[in-house]
């Protein structure tokens, strides 16, 4: 099981630029096993980020996302274990931790736990599957690969699909045997759990539809009258920001994007976008099959509203570029998106979402100004690792298929398909 | 600000409507302005202003056109206000860390670029058109003539570049096929159809984009109206490495005539004559049997790759119906347009005597592109298509053709019905010799621009 959550800590005042400076210094360490924060030892990360929110508002924050397998309470374990010495660097820099001891694992524990805070709504693209997992289905496939190359220049291809397919599987048979064994996705209770869920759900809804349906019909009314009034400003961020973001935004395979907006300062607002995350929190529990919405490229991505609802922060680690990823964005989920983004405002330089109306319609479809807003509520993310930097979502779901041809051996066509894969 | 979705041809530069394919001789100045006093460039401008065509239609034995880079506008000493309209990635240029990292420019084992660099940066564009060498030599030398009195200097010698009588490039393949149609321009183009028109604002400023929102353009003029019927121009010198290619391909194919000939087409997507492969999948066809329409094709018929591959030029540089990621044909072909570009390209160089001997002599493509949204259009293609390892679900592939593939023993899938064969020992075949971004003014902003 996958486990989301940050830890959100408050910086000390004036400490902000040194934290930033230790950032900086363990993200060029980044895959350096005698790092302070060893990534590569920590195996059950997915992805990982630290990035500071600066606001002389709230103060200072620094969000420490996580997305990794298994429990909570081993990972914590884990990382007293093996970054003792960064955990306590940086939270001697944050509120609330008493440094004056040198490291104490209870302590860090105990802080740590208090410190965290679960999504008001995730997705997982990768669903059931660990690391170890995606790691080694990857090596599998590369494996397949190079053998049917070498059966090739051999001369030795079997002539026909099956006589190919047989070939491969004696091959993984000889050298990867776990691969033969089936291995579900997301175990039968587990999907079971999910689909009542999601009917209990529907249920209260009809049943509650009496009440629901005036109920929404107030909404509307109220919801317009509010929609009415918003005023669409926008600027693009100006260079400088955006030389800071992008200074980190990798290219081409893998990304992380990091926001914060404020929840527009109504508690009309701030109910609808809580709606608004359950039911993106049902749907992205319902999705199994590494899609959101029909986009593809999106490994974790979570919702969380902090302060008291009054800001809202998102977190993803998507594939390809930040123009790609907004543009499916727009073209595949420009509803949710608006239903979401149109609860939030941009406090500098002072931005609204561009115009909506009844809450989905409108808004990203701008897109010009909704990526300017998407770049003005962007933070740079000071510190980011993944377990997989070169493989994407379709990837991974092509591996596993590969995996699942190997274990349980397809027929007719299946076999031609299963051969196409490669 | 009152916007029409008229196209106002007489104000926009007629390299937007027109490749001058009727003036297959060409040559590219590439200017710098004297920083120390914008009054003289300005007032060089305001001479050649007058002379520019316009998109209006008329076909004359002559063509000029200019657009200026970020650094010429600073130059013209335009407020700081009205430069901070323009767009992010035009104001870094095409050389900034940022751009060369987008466009895969930063990792390519490349020698200095010849212009556009971080040594020889560009102020203007002078682009002019000609019948012939001797009216095009003479035609550039009027145009040129007050330029040094004006403090203006060339970067390099002005570039030539033609389009050759069979219209091919120098690999040997017919170019410039894939050209979209402007929406407005739909009943003028025989080869208007569904499937290449595009909005008028994809490609020129003012006008409604492929989003239905006006493609922003920046603040000129008084009442910051200018910036319509502007757009922006991405130029690159790309050196063609024939020999390269042609020895590549015929040791892959064992030198083998007929293997090479397919293995070539499985790379750009399309036979020397530019008939699609997928259309095609056999041989190149008799010139008779080509219809005319060479780009009325989709991918839809070839689900597998079996006939062009997913990985080969054209799928990558315009995946029409094809984008994997897409539900359907339909929303394919709806996103493929937001990232389309009016190619205005030109070869450069003496052809290749040989093309299995390396003669030393430097030959290649002058890729002039045309889009209202840098970022949008020429780069994501760049980078989301042509240098993208896991484009359409390959792994570890870019384009075979213009792919930046200097890291060495680079692949190709060629999917089979049997079980693809992988290429393997690619290498780049093209090098990116000089580059820059620049905006392509409309008439009245290059006369506004030349004010005293």
């Amino acid at each position: 099981m996958h486990r989301i959550f940050t830890f959100q800590t408050k910086i000390r005042q004036a400490k902000r630029d040194t934290l930033a400076v230790y950032l900086e210094r363990l993200r060029v360490e980044l895959l350096s096993p005698i790092s302070d924060l060893p990534f590569v030892s920590l195996t059950k990360i997915h992805f990982v980020s630290l990035v500071i929110v600066p606001d002389d508002r709230f103060g200072d924050l620094l969000v420490f996302e996580n997305n990794i397998d298994g429990t909570i309470d081993a990972y914590i374990e884990d990382l007293c274990d093996l970054a003792s010495a960064a955990l306590h660097t940086i939270y001697a820099m944050c509120e609330g931790y008493d440094a004056s001891n040198g490291f104490e694992r209870g302590e860090m524990r105990a802080y740590l736990r208090r410190h965290l805070v679960v999504p008001s709504a995730g997705f997982v693209g990768n669903v059931g599957r660990s690391v170890a997992r995606i790691r080694s289905e990857h090596d599998l496939r590369d494996g397949l690969e190079t053998h049917l190359d070498e059966l090739r220049d051999g001369d030795r291809l079997g002539a026909t699909p099956d006589r190919i397919y047989a070939q491969l599987r004696a091959r993984v048979a000889a050298t990867s045997a776990w691969a033969l064994q089936p291995k579900a996705r997301l175990s039968g209770t587990e999907m079971l759990k999910r689909r009542l869920r999601a009917a209990a759900f529907v249920w209260c809804g009809l049943a509650a539809l009496p009440i629901l349906l005036p109920l929404g019909a107030i909404f509307i009314i109220v919801l317009l009258a509010h929609e009415l009034r918003d005023r669409s400003v926008i600027d693009a961020p100006d260079a400088r920001r955006m030389a800071a973001i992008t200074a980190t935004e990798d290219n081409i395979l893998q990304n992380h994007f990091a926001s914060i907006v404020d929840v527009k300062p109504s508690r009309f607002r701030r109910a609808t976008l809580r709606c608004v995350l359950s039911v993106t929190k049902l749907a992205a529990s319902l999705s199994t099959d590494g899609t959101l919405s029909n986009l593809d490229n999106i490994h974790f991505a979570h919702w969380v509203l902090i302060d008291g609802g009054r800001r809202m922060l998102f977190l993803t680690n998507y594939d390809g570029s930040w123009e790609n990823y907004l543009d499916d964005f727009i073209d595949k989920a420009s509803a949710g998106l608006t239903a979401i983004w149109s609860n939030c405002k941009l406090r500098e330089p002072y931005a609204n979402f561009p115009r909506t109306w009844l809450l989905v319609n409108g808004g990203a479809r701008d897109e010009r100004n909704f990526k300017n807003i998407a770049r003005g509520s962007q933070l740079p993310t000071n510190l980011w690792y993944s377990a997989y930097p070169t493989i994407t979502v379709p990837r991974i779901e092509s591996n596993s298929a590969i995996r699942d041809g190997l274990a349980t051996p397809p027929h007719g066509d299946g076999v031609d398909a299963w051969i196409q894969r490669l | 600000m009152i916007t029409t979705d008229a196209f106002e041809r007489d104000d926009i530069q007629g390299l937007v409507a027109s490749g001058y394919v009727h003036l297959p001789r060409s040559a590219f100045a590439l200017l710098t302005f004297d920083a120390s006093d914008p009054r003289d460039a300005r007032t060089w401008l305001r001479a050649i202003a007058r002379t520019v065509t316009s998109a209006s239609g008329r076909c004359e034995r002559t063509s000029l056109n200019l657009a200026l880079t970020f650094t010429g506008l600073q130059k013209l000493a335009l407020p700081p206000a009205t430069l901070s309209t323009f767009p992010v990635a035009f104001a870094e240029g095409m050389t900034s860390a940022r751009r060369a990292s987008i466009l895969g420019d930063d990792s390519r084992v490349a020698a200095p670029w010849s212009w556009g660099g971080e040594h020889t940066p560009v102020d203007a564009l002078l682009m002019v058109y000609g019948v012939t060498d001797d009216e095009l030599a003479a035609f550039l030398a009027r145009a040129l003539a007050d330029a040094a009195a004006h403090g203006l200097a060339h970067v390099v010698a002005p570039l030539e570049g033609r389009i050759h009588e069979d219209r091919n490039e120098h690999f040997g393949f017919a170019d410039g096929i894939a050209q979209p149609v402007l929406a407005s321009q739909r009943k003028h183009d025989p080869l208007a159809r569904a499937g290449n028109v595009v909005r008028d604002g994809e490609f020129v400023l003012g006008y409604r984009n492929e989003y239905g929102a006006f493609a922003n353009a920046p603040a000129l003029g008084l009442d910051g109206s200018l910036g319509k019927n502007g757009t922006y121009l991405v130029f690159r010198q790309i050196e063609q490495d024939v020999a390269g290619l042609w020895n590549f391909i015929g040791s892959a194919a064992q030198n083998d005539p007929d293997t090479q000939e397919l293995l070539a087409a499985k790379i750009v997507g399309r036979w020397r004559s530019g008939a699609p492969i997928v259309t095609y999948p056999g041989a190149d066809p008799d010139p008779l049997e080509l219809e005319t329409a060479t780009d009325d094709f989709v991918f839809r018929d070839d689900p597998h790759g079996f006939a062009c591959p997913f990985g080969a030029h054209i799928r990558r540089a315009n995946p029409r119906d094809g984008l994997r990621t897409s539900n359907d044909a339909a929303e394919s072909l709806r996103r493929a347009a937001r990232h389309r570009l009016l190619r205005r390209g030109r070869s450069y160089g003496a052809r290749i005597a040989d093309p299995r001997t390396a003669d030393g002599i430097e030959r290649g493509l002058h890729f002039i592109a045309i889009c209202a949204d840098i970022e949008r259009q020429f780069e994501f293609v760049q980078q989301t298509w042509i240098n993208n390892p896991v484009f359409g679900g390959l792994v570890g592939e870019v384009d075979p053709l213009v792919g930046d593939q200097s890291q060495g023993d680079a692949v190709m899938t060629i999917p089979g019905t049997l079980a693809r064969v992988r290429v393997r020992g690619m290498t780049s075949f093209v090098t990116v010799r000089g580059g820059a971004y620049f905006f392509l003014p409309s008439l009245r902003a290059l006369a506004w621009l030349g004010e005293p």
